[in-house]
C-alpha cells in the first residue's frame, strides 16, 4: 500500500494511559499510537465485505478474461485485427473508451474494449468501499464504539485501505495473468503487455481509493463522500475524454489519462504509473493529515444552524421531496449542463477525424459523421439522467428503509399519494435535464457551426430517452412495490446492467434481438435515424404499467423497516 | 371507545408477533401498555397505525378501521414511535413542522409553548441531535397537535427526570381536555402516576387488564414493620408471603384479604414503626414475567 502513515508493528497498545493524556495536553498524540489495533480492523473489514470483494474481483477479472477469448476467437486473422482498428478509429469510440494505440493487436482491441470499463468500475468501487467503512460507519455511529475501545486514530481507515489497495492489486494481477493466459500480447514482446495493462488498472484503482479516502474527510455524510469522489472520478474521465478528442494534451491532466498512456501492447510504458502512485500516496497522505485534525464525526465544513420552522409546502410530499433532493438534483442539472457544454464544444472539432475515419463499416459503429456523433452524446446524456431517475426512485425504498416515512404516513397521507408525488421528481426531473442536456449540447454546437437550429433538434434527441429512462424508474418501483428488501441494489444493477448490455453487449454475444430490445437501443437513434413514434408509446406504457404495478403492491403490503 | 382491539393477530413469516391481544383504551383516559421487549406493543401500535395488516382479529379505532380509513383517521391522532428517526439535513423545527401539518394545521403558539416546556432548540440540524432530543421533537409534534388519540411507543426513553415532569404535565393537560392516550412504557411509575387502566401484555397476548386501582386488588401490599419481639409469628399467618428479618425490621407481602388479620396482629406486637405501600405496577409485572423479567426490571434505571 502506498500512502498510509509510517507503518508500526501490528497490535501496538499504548503504553499508559497518562501517556496519552499527557500527549494530548501537549497538543499532539503519540504518532506510535496511530495505528494500534490496525490487525483487528482488517480483519472486520474483510468479514463485512468478503462477498462484496470477491465479487468485485470476479466481475472484473471474469469480464476482462470472457473479451479476451471472445476476441480471441472473433479475430482469428490480421487482416480481421485490421480491419476492426479500422471500424474503431472513430470519435465516439475515443470519447467513450479511449482507442488502443496498438488498436491493429489483439490486446490493442482488447483494451480498447474493456479497459476504460474496467478501471473506472474498479477507481469507482474503491471509493465506495472506502466510504462504506469510513464516512458511513463514522455517521451511523459503529465507529465512535470502536474508537472507545483501544484503536489508534487512523487504524480503521488505514485498515480499509489496506484491503481496498489489496483488491486493486488483485484485480490488476488477475487482468495480467488472463492476458499472458490468452496470448494477448504481440510476438517478441514477452508479457510486458500483460503486466502493464494490469498494473495500469491497479494504479487507476488507487488513484479512485485514493479520492474516496479524501472525500470521506470532506463529506460529514456517506452520500456526500460517495457524491463527491464520483464527481471526481467523472470529473478525471471527462477530462480525459475531452484530451482524447483533441490534440491530447488535455488527456495528460488526468489520473485516468495516465493510466491510458501506459500503452500496454503499444509502448509498454511503466513511467505514468508512477505519477498514479504518487498521486494515490499525495491523497491518501491528504486524508490522514485531515483525518488527524479534525474532530470524529464532522467533516471540514461546521454544521450550522438551520431555521427553526418549515414552509407548509413541505407537508407534501413533492414539497419535502424536492427539499430533500435539493442536493441531487442541483448536482445532476450541474453534471448534465456541463457535459452538455463539453460535448457541443467538441463535436465541431471532430470533423477533421470524421473525414479520415472513412465510411468503411459504417453499418457496425451505427454509422460515422456528426449526426452518429450527436446521436451517440445524446445517448451519454440519456444515461447520465438514467442515473439520477434511478437515485431518485430508489429513495422511495431507502426512506422506508430507515423508518422515516413511518412518521409521515401516521399524518393524514396516503401511501399511493405519497409514492406518486415522490415519483414526479424523477418523472419530470428526468425530462427537464433531457430538454436541458439536449438543448445545450445543440445550442453549443449550433453556435459553432452558425446553426442555431441545432438546439431544437438536440433538445428532441435527448428527450427521446425519457421513455427509456422512465423503465429504470418503472423497474426501481416494481421492485420498491414487491421486493422491497433488495430493491435498492437490483434497481441500480438492472441500471448497472442496461448500461454494460448497451455498451458491451456485442462483445458479451448477446442475441441482436435482446440488445436491440433494451430500453436504450430501442430509443430512435436521432438524429442520424428519424423519429419513431412505435417503441417511445410502447415504453412509456410499459413503464406506466410497471409503477402503477410497484405503488399499488405498496398500498397493500407492510410497511417494512430495513 | 377510542381503541378497541379483540384477538388481533399477526405474524412475520414463523415468528408471531401477535397471538390474540385484546386491548381497548376508553374517550377521554389514558391507558397504560405494559409489556416486555419483543412482547407486541410496537407491532399493535403499527396496526393501529395502518403500517401492518393484521392477519386477524378486530382492531377499531376512532370508530374507524386503521388499514382501510387510515388516512382520515390519522387526522385524528399523533404518534410518537419509540425509535424516533428524522431528516437528517432538516433542522428539528422544520421537522416538527412537517409532521404537525400532515395531520393538521399548525397552531404556532402551541409549539412555541412545547418548545419552551422541553427546552428543545429547533435551529439544529437533526442529526446533531441526541437519542433525548429527537425524542423531544416527536413529542413536542404530538403534543402541539389537535389530535383526538395519542399513540406513544415508549416516549419518555432518553428523557432526563425535569422532561420526564414536563411530559407528565402535558399527559394530564390533554386529558383534562377530554382526549386519549395509547401509553406504551417500561416505567411503571409513569404508567402508575398517568394512567386510568392498564393493560399488560406478554408474547402478544394480553394478560392482564383493568384499571389501576383493580389491579391492585390483585396483589399484595408490601408491609415493613419493626417490633422487638414476636415477629417470626406473621410469617406463619395465611396471605403472608416472602415474609424476611434484617435488623430487627420484618418484611413481608400480605393479600389483600388478609390485611385485616395481619394489621391486628402487627398491632398486638407494638410495632415502633410500621409502612405500607400499595403493590406497584412492578410487582405486577415480575409476577407475571417472573425470573426472564427480574434482569430487565433491575436494568431499568429508574
Amino acid at each position: 500500500m502506498t500512502g498510509a502513515p509510517p507503518a508500526t508493528p501490528r497490535g501496538t497498545r499504548p503504553a499508559t494511559a497518562s501517556a496519552t493524556a499527557a500527549g494530548a495536553r501537549a497538543g499532539a498524540r503519540r504518532q506510535s499510537d496511530a495505528l494500534a489495533g490496525l490487525g483487528t480492523m482488517v480483519r472486520l473489514i474483510v468479514r463485512r465485505n468478503r462477498v462484496r470483494l470477491t465479487v468485485w474481483v470476479v466481475v472484473l477479472v471474469g469480464m476482462f478474461t470472457y473479451i479476451a477469448s471472445y476476441y480471441h476467437t472473433l479475430f482469428p486473422t490480421q487482416k480481421s485485427l485490421d480491419d476492426f482498428a479500422a471500424v474503431s478509429n472513430t470519435p465516439g469510440i475515443k470519447a467513450m473508451t479511449g482507442l488502443s494505440a496498438a488498436a491493429d493487436t489483439l490486446g490493442g482491441a482488447v483494451w480498447t474494449k474493456g479497459w476504460m470499463t474496467i478501471a473506472l468500475s474498479l477507481a469507482i468501487g474503491s471509493a465506495f468501499l472506502v466510504t462504506r467503512a469510513g464516512r458511513a460507519d463514522e455517521e451511523a455511529g459503529r465507529t465512535e464504539l470502536l474508537r472507545s475501545r483501544m484503536l489508534g486514530l487512523h487504524a480503521y481507515a488505514t485498515a480499509s485501505w489496506l484491503v481496498n489497495g489489496l483488491l486493486c492489486l488483485v484485480v490488476g494481477a488477475g487482468i495480467a495473468v488472463a492476458s499472458a493466459a490468452n496470448g494477448l500480447d504481440p510476438e517478441g514482446t514477452g508479457i510486458a503487455g500483460s503486466l502493464i495493462f494490469g498494473a495500469s488498472v491497479a494504479g487507476v484503482g488507487l488513484v479512485g481509493l485514493g479520492v474516496g479516502a479524501v472525500a470521506g474527510q470532506v463529506a460529514s455524510t456517506s452520500r456526500g463522500a460517495n457524491a463527491l469522489a464520483s464527481a471526481v472520478i467523472i470529473g478525471f474521465y471527462v477530462i480525459r475524454m475531452v484530451g482524447d478528442l483533441g490534440n491530447g494534451a488535455l488527456s495528460w491532466a488526468s489520473p485516468i489519462g495516465w493510466g491510458q498512456q501506459m500503452e500496454p501492447y503499444a509502448g509498454n510504458r511503466w513511467w505514468p504509473l508512477a505519477l498514479l502512485l504518487a498521486l494515490a500516496a499525495a491523497l491518501l497522505t491528504g486524508a490522514a493529515l485531515l483525518e488527524s485534525r479534525r474532530d470524529h464525526g464532522s467533516g471540514l465544513l461546521a454544521e450550522r444552524p438551520g431555521p427553526a420552522s418549515a414552509p407548509p409546502r413541505f407537508a407534501s410530499p413533492l414539497g419535502l421531496g424536492l427539499r430533500l433532493q435539493r442536493g441531487p438534483i442541483i448536482g445532476w442539472t450541474v453534471a448534465v449542463a456541463l457535459s452538455a457544454l463539453m460535448f457541443g464544444s467538441i463535436v465541431d472539432s471532430m470533423n477533421t477525424f470524421m473525414a479520415d475515419a472513412g465510411g468503411a463499416m459504417a453499418d457496425f459503429t451505427r454509422g460515422i459523421g456528426v449526426d452518429a456523433l450527436l446521436a451517440m452524446l445524446a445517448g451519454m446524456i440519456g444515461l447520465i439522467t438514467a442515473a439520477f431517475a434511478t437515485q431518485s426512485a430508489a429513495s422511495l425504498r431507502t426512506d422506508e428503509a430507515s423508518g422515516i416515512v413511518e412518521t409521515q404516513l401516521a399524518g393524514g397521507l396516503s401511501r399511493t399519494r405519497w409514492a406518486l408525488e415522490r415519483l414526479l421528481i424523477p418523472a419530470v426531473g428526468s425530462a427537464v435535464l433531457l430538454l436541458l442536456g439536449g438543448a445545450g449540447l445543440g445550442a453549443v454546437y449550433g453556435s459553432t457551426i452558425g446553426d442555431s437550429s441545432q438546439a431544437v433538434t438536440m433538445a428532441g434527441a435527448a428527450l427521446a430517452y425519457w421513455p427509456a429512462v422512465m423503465i429504470l424508474v418503472g423497474i426501481a418501483v416494481a421492485l420498491f412495490g414487491w421486493a422491497p428488501s433488495v430493491a435498492i441494489p437490483v434497481a441500480w444493477g438492472a441500471m448497472a446492467a442496461m448500461w454494460f448490455a448497451t455498451m458491451l453487449g456485442e462483445v458479451f454475444g448477446l442475441p441482436t434481438w435482446m440488445l436491440d430490445g433494451l430500453p436504450f437501443s430501442a430509443v430512435p437513434y436521432m438524429p442520424l435515424d428519424a423519429m419513431s413514434w412505435a417503441p417511445e408509446v410502447i415504453m412509456t406504457v410499459v413503464a406506466a404499467a410497471l409503477i402503477w404495478s410497484g405503488v399499488d403492491r405498496f398500498a397493500r403490503r407492510d410497511i417494512q423497516p430495513g | 371507545m377510542a381503541i378497541e382491539i379483540e384477538g388481533l393477530t399477526k405474524s412475520f413469516g414463523r415468528v408471531k408477533a401477535l397471538r390474540g391481544l385484546d386491548l381497548t383504551v376508553p374517550t377521554g383516559q389514558v391507558t397504560g401498555f405494559l409489556g416486555p421487549n419483543g412482547s407486541g406493543k410496537t407491532t399493535t401500535i403499527r396496526v393501529l397505525l395502518g403500517l401492518l395488516r393484521a392477519d386477524g382479529g378486530r382492531a377499531t379505532l376512532l370508530g374507524g378501521d386503521p388499514w382501510v380509513d387510515a388516512v382520515a383517521l390519522h387526522r385524528r391522532i399523533a404518534y410518537v414511535p419509540g425509535d424516533v428517526t428524522l431528516w437528517p439535513n432538516l433542522t428539528g423545527g422544520e421537522a416538527i413542522d412537517i409532521l404537525i401539518r400532515l395531520s393538521g394545521s399548525l397552531d404556532p403558539k402551541r409549539k412555541a409553548l412545547m418548545l419552551d416546556r422541553f427546552e428543545l432548540d429547533p435551529t439544529k440540524k437533526a442529526r446533531t441531535y441526541s437519542k433525548g432530543n429527537r425524542q423531544k421533537v416527536a413529542l413536542v409534534a404530538a403534543l402541539a397537535s389537535d389530535a383526538d388519540l395519542l399513540l406513544l411507543d415508549e416516549p419518555t426513553s432518553g428523557l432526563d427526570p425535569l422532561m420526564e415532569a414536563a411530559f407528565t404535565e402535558s399527559i394530564r393537560e390533554i386529558k383534562s381536555e377530554g382526549k386519549s392516550v395509547l401509553l406504551s412504557s417500561h416505567i411503571f411509575a409513569e404508567v402508575e402516576r398517568l394512567a386510568d387502566r392498564v393493560t399488560i401484555i406478554r408474547d402478544g397476548a394480553t394478560v392482564e387488564s383493568g384499571t389501576i386501582a383493580e389491579l391492585r386488588h390483585l396483589t399484595r401490599t408490601q408491609v415493613t414493620t419493626v417490633v422487638d419481639s414476636g415477629a417470626d409469628g406473621l410469617a406463619a399467618m395465611p396471605g403472608v408471603h416472602d415474609f424476611v428479618v434484617v435488623d430487627g425490621r420484618a418484611s413481608f407481602a400480605v393479600d389483600e384479604a388478609a390485611i385485616p388479620a395481619v394489621l391486628a396482629a402487627v398491632a398486638a406486637l407494638n410495632p415502633r414503626s410500621l409502612m405500607a405501600n400499595p403493590p406497584s405496577l412492578e410487582a405486577l409485572f415480575l409476577r407475571h414475567y417472573g425470573s426472564e423479567l427480574a434482569a430487565l426490571a433491575g436494568g431499568e434505571p429508574k
